[in-house]
């Protein structure tokens, strides 16, 4: 049954990357979003003083962006499956729910790192440019980014199939998704600000911050691996 | 498993209840069926024929009572079980932005499939489609669509096959495809078929049953029907409305 857990979830992810590659829908929706959402950010702070330093807001500032962008991606990511029956299908096969879960989470996951690989480059340029920068504590930045979408991910899978059965399943997930982000959020700030500061007081604050979030993810994927089945089977 | 195998009967049904609410779609149901019947289900919209498909196929657990499906209990066996049987329904369950051979590769991952591409090719031919199978599922016809789906539900080679109002919408080659495929494999089948069609559905059938308001309303073996009071007692249960 492992063996067999193990080609439905290579499936699972292999039918999402191929579907989305040839539609590109959730690719273009999330990375237009985000880039969007930085030139609203740039045009906001446009007339902030010159003793603004934007490195003082630029964490909270991204994953803002990205816990948006991410909500596009999660409805869709259900919505695919619900609409053609194709749901109804998946749980006629003799599928454990959790498989489910890890593939429409992994999915989520990669559509969701590929973003932010986009949406970096054009915050750096835009927010960054000629900031004092030390290249070693930016280089944990992948860290953090890892970590804070394997548990966006993994809470908006589970929600995200909570509410698509929903009549308002956009106002529903944002209504779940945001509060519950919100200690996930917090960690990502504290650890990519510390990144972006750098020094060796800035890396021992990416650490708590870090930490922060792998506890996060851990209790929260523990969790939804326990409640998958009960929610698909309601 | 060949303890399972040895049961006699294909379906086992005790007290079956279902209900959305207060809503009972399914409402204390009893059934018998032995392994290779062909079972056609008719009943007004609402009277919970879909609703016991889906429990049946595992899709929805019942409130109340019992089912079983070649001795494997709907609830605890429910994994093993799928593996036994194969859905067809009016709704194609195939994703458009995959080419006909990308599904059904993709659905014999999900099943397990040994050799999957020799099956795959297999059943494209049996439903002749094997012309279209590098084409989007998207740019299907309804007939297609339902053929590919066929394909789809007999990849695994289920026991069991439940046909949810199969022929609708589709064209008489389709139709005589569906009719064919049937034909072919039903010695060695169970049949499960919804259908508003009294004439197919009394046609194919080895035994009839009417549902209304989520009850059993007649259940009989195909011989032992009266085709005119039968249809006396359907007509007189598509005005009894929903459950």
């Amino acid at each position: 049954m492992a063996g067999l857990s193990g080609r439905q979830l290579r499936a699972m992810l292999r039918k999402d990357i191929v579907m989305e590659l040839r539609t590109k829908e959730m690719i273009m929706s999330m990375g237009l979003y985000a880039l969007l959402t930085m030139v609203v950010y740039f045009v906001a702070l446009s007339q902030a003083g010159s003793s603004f330093d934007p490195r003082d807001i630029a964490a909270g500032l991204l994953w803002l962006a990205f816990i948006f962008t991410s909500m596009l991606g999660l409805n869709r990511s259900l919505v695919h499956e619900k609409d053609q029956g194709c749901l109804e299908a998946l749980l006629l096969s003799p599928v454990d729910r959790p498989v489910i879960f890890f593939a429409k989470a992994g999915g989520n996951l990669i559509f969701l790192l590929a973003v932010e690989l986009l949406t970096l480059p054009v915050f750096g340029f835009l927010f960054l440019q000629g900031e004092q920068m030390d290249a070693s504590s930016l280089a944990l930045l992948p860290l953090i980014l890892l970590a804070g979408s394997v548990g966006i991910s993994g809470v908006g899978t589970l929600l995200a199939t909570m509410s698509v059965n929903t009549s308002g399943k956009d106002f529903v997930l944002a209504m779940l998704f945001i509060p519950l982000m919100y200690p996930l959020l917090l960690g990502a700030v504290i650890a990519t600000g510390g990144a972006i500061v750098g020094g060796a007081e800035g890396v021992g604050v990416f650490w708590t911050g870090m930490g922060w979030v792998v506890g996060y993810d851990v209790i929260m994927l523990l969790a939804s691996y326990g409640l998958y089945e009960f929610i698909v089977g309601a | 498993m060949s303890e399972v195998h040895d049961q006699k009967n294909a379906l086992e049904v005790r007290g079956l209840t279902r209900a959305f609410g207060v809503r009972k779609a399914l409402d204390g149901v009893d059934l018998d069926l032995s392994e290779r019947a062909f079972l056609s289900v008719f009943g007004p919209n609402g009277a919970g024929k879909t609703t016991l498909i889906k429990v049946l196929t595992t899709l929805l657990n019942p409130t109340n009572g019992t089912a079983q499906v070649l001795g494997m209990d709907v609830v605890s066996d429910a994994v093993e079980l799928r593996t036994h049987i194969g859905l067809i329904s009016h709704n194609p369950l195939l994703y458009p932005d995959l080419t006909a051979e990308e599904n059904l590769l993709f659905f014999a991952d999900m099943y397990g499939v040994e050799q999957p591409e020799a099956r795959v090719a297999e059943l494209l031919e049996a439903v002749e489609l094997d012309h279209r199978k590098l084409d989007l599922t998207r740019t299907f016809s309804r007939g297609m669509l339902q053929r590919l789906s066929i394909a789809r539900a007999l990849l695994h080679r289920p026991e069991v096959l439940f046909l949810d109002e199969p022929y609708s919408g589709l064209d008489p080659h389709a139709m005589d495809i569906l009719d064919g495929l049937i034909a072919q494999i039903r010695g060695n089948h169970t049949f499960v078929m919804i259908s508003h069609d009294l004439d197919k559905g009394l046609e194919l059938c080895s035994h009839a049953l009417i549902l209304a308001k989520g009850r059993v309303v007649m259940f009989e073996r195909r011989e032992d029907i009266d085709d005119a009071a039968f249809r006396q007692t359907y007509r007189s249960t598509v005005g009894m409305g929903v459950s």
